[in-house]
């Protein structure tokens, strides 16, 4: 009997041993890649140039006016396409699931969503500079056969309306990918009980699917908002650090062309992780709230 | 004239003909159960009284007005889904007040019929507690609170106690019952469950395949089932292939062994084909008094059923199920033995196809 047990839990813990061994690579890779950086980031922003410590770099985050602008503006170019593909990407993915649009463009529109929200970068850059550059395709179309000189009307690819025009497109399919399911959570049976007990289309909206869904399209724009908040090729790419947001500045900050100040690129980084895991601890507080319900 | 009316009633999906030719009249205060397998169009019958589906033909009438055509939110009728479908962003309270608000009842009236009806089903303690707070009981008492808090013209149920474990199907099976008398209103009840249709129900509609093959009291239908479905549907029942031998005595011959029934030979003829029924409980064994039909069988097995017993047993060459109550002074037969058994002329029913 007492020899069963030992056998049992010897050979427990070698199961153990080697389903821990399946995650190490994780682990690993993790240690690598996310958790020393991150020590060396904190460690770096306390750094000044000559090897000391200091306060310096974080107090000239709230200070030096070109880095406060960068964040400013970083939240802005952020908030304006998270609200705009939250909005564009949350009415898409109405009319595929609750609209009753057809199945068939259902899938094209999520296997569509599923490439765009990844596309972002020089690609992008580029795509966008080829047809609504200055020498694009389509400003030539335009220009030519509907007599529309977009430039002249003061449109400008390489300002912040281009670069958001730009974000835009990864930032609505990553909405569209995040609410259909959501959508499709929406029981067909609320509606009908609310319809049973009276309320008209718009009641029903209002009292039971918006605020069903609030936590749902609030979480998915905070999402959306730090997807552009992080986003570093495609503005570098398009406008070549034109528009100085937090990003564009860490490059130039740690790679020096001009300025060169380390200790003070490590620190906007930290600024950045901050902000970020705000809007993530915000994403999952709003998705936890659904979940109970929804379950 | 009757409260509730539906009228040559069909509905078609495409080319499919889901619910056939529905006539049904139900009165003020009667609880009804549709009764049926499963896609015999129970639920798009009762959809179409919610206003959920416009049936393609036919018509729909309450206390005299038609509502064959007026929308769901137009119509004062009660729908319970099987799967509660409480609003989960609402409380309790919230959700039962939902029809009233929406109607813009005053806050008074509001107030006042929550309370009202939360007392109904007894769930004061859990007034502002949200659905998954709840257990599937709970939520469907919720549920029928809401529905009743707009003093509807008609409650529809459909399938309201599927989700639930069998001891909560049993008790709020009553408790929906109970609440439904005191109330005095019109019921609906979807079910594919006959113990369900028949202990809750004023009267049965036994459907299939979108007709309906059999309306009546639960005591109508199960002991004097008109067709073989309903027969076989309500109840267990033995059914055999038999062949008649005298139509005006009700003569039949079970593959050589002969049974007398007491009707439903008379339009026959001598030799024709016909199907009999015997429901199992309706079997005893011949001891002193004699009766009607008394033949030898012989005793295949046994199986305890809890309260009762059955024993399947040959006759002649055909099996059939007996079943008898159980008791601890029960004295069972042999397996093997050869025992006579023994049913009235009442209890052969002859079956239209
Ligand atoms: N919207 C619809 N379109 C096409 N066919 C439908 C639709 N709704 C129901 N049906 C079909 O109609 C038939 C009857 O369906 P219904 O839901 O009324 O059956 P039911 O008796 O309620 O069955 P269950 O016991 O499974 O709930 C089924 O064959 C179903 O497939
Ligand atoms: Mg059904």
């Amino acid at each position: 009997m007492a020899q069963t047990i030992v056998n049992s839990k010897s050979n427990k813990a070698t199961t153990n041993w080697k389903v821990w061994l399946g995650v190490v690579p994780f682990f690993l890779f993790a240690l690598l890649f996310l958790f020393l950086p991150s020590l060396r980031l904190v460690t770096a922003s306390f750094t000044a140039p000559d090897g000391s410590f200091t306060l310096d770099n974080i107090r000239q985050l709230f200070t030096v006016p070109v880095i406060v602008n960068a964040y400013k503006l970083s939240i802005q170019i952020s908030a304006v396409t998270a609200i705009g593909g939250g909005i564009f990407g949350f009415l898409l993915a109405y009319s595929v699931t609750v609209g009753g649009l057809p199945k068939s463009l259902r899938s094209v529109l999520i296997t569509f969503s599923g490439v765009a929200s990844n596309f972002a970068g020089v690609p992008l850059a580029f795509a966008f500079v080829a047809t609504l550059g200055r020498q694009g395709f389509i400003t030539h179309i335009l220009r030519d056969y509907f007599g529309m000189d977009v430039y002249a009307a003061g449109f400008n690819l390489y300002s912040f309306a281009g670069l958001s025009l730009v974000y835009m497109y990864f930032q609505f399919p990553l909405m569209v990918l995040i609410m259909a399911p959501a959508l499709d959570g929406l029981k067909r049976e609320w509606r009908e009980a609310a319809e049973n007990l009276g309320a008209s289309t718009t009641q029903y909206w209002l009292r039971v699917a918006m605020p069903v869904l609030l936590p749902s399209i609030l979480g998915a724009m905070i999402l959306l908002f730090g997807n552009a908040f992080g986003a570093y090729a495609t503005a570098y790419a398009l406008t070549g650090g034109r528009i100085g947001i937090v990003t564009i500045q860490i490059g130039a900050q740690i790679r020096g062309d001009v300025l060169y100040n380390p200790g003070l690129g490590y620190a906007m980084a930290i600024g950045m992780v901050v902000i970020m895991a705000i809007s993530l601890a915000g994403y999952s507080w709003l998705q936890a709230k659904t979940e109970r319900w929804l379950k | 004239m009757s409260y509730l009316s539906l009228s040559n009633v069909t509905k078609q999906f495409g080319d499919t003909v889901v619910v056939d030719n529905f006539n049904l009249d139900i009165d003020k205060g009667e609880f009804v159960s549709f009764l049926g397998p499963s896609g015999c169009g129970k639920t798009t019958t009762l959809r179409m009284v919610a206003g959920f589906e416009v049936p393609t033909s036919g018509k729909i009438m309450i206390e005299g007005v038609d509502i064959t055509d007026k929308a769901p939110n137009q119509r004062n009728v009660g729908m319970i889904f099987q799967s509660y479908a409480l609003f989960p962003n609402m409380t309790v309270a919230q959700n039962i007040g939902f029809g009233l608000t929406v109607r813009k009842e005053p806050e008074s009236v509001v107030k006042s019929r929550v309370a009202e009806m939360i007392s109904l089903i007894n769930l004061e303690a859990h007034a502002n507690k949200y659905p998954y707070q709840l257990s599937g009981g709970q939520q469907q008492r919720v549920s029928l609170a809401r529905a009743l808090a707009n003093r509807p013209q008609v409650l529809l149920l459909d399938e309201p106690l599927s989700a639930l474990d069998a001891k909560i199907r049993v008790s709020l099976r009553a408790e929906i019952r109970s609440i439904q008398k005191a109330l005095g209103i019109t019921a609906i009840f979807v079910t594919h469950d006959q113990e369900e249709a028949l202990s809750i129900s004023d009267r049965i509609v036994v459907m299939n395949a979108g007709e309906m093959e059999q309306v009546g009291t639960p005591f109508e239908i199960y002991n004097f089932p008109k067709t073989r479905f309903v027969a076989n549907f309500v109840g267990s029942l033995n059914t055999a292939d038999a062949e008649v031998v005298d139509p005006t005595k009700g003569l039949v011959s079970v593959d050589g062994v002969q049974f007398t029934s007491a009707e439903g030979t008379k339009e026959r003829k001598k030799g024709d084909k016909i199907k009999v029924a015997i429901r199992p409980e309706r079997f005893s064994f011949a001891a002193l008094q004699h009766k009607d039909n008394v033949v030898d069988a012989k005793i295949e097995n046994i199986t305890f059923l809890g309260s009762v017993v059955r024993i399947q047993v040959k006759i002649g060459n055909t099996n059939f199920n007996m079943d008898t109550f159980n008791n601890p002074f029960l004295e069972l037969p042999k397996i093997g033995s050869i025992e006579q058994v023994t049913c009235s002329k009442e209890a052969v029913l002859v079956l239209d196809e």
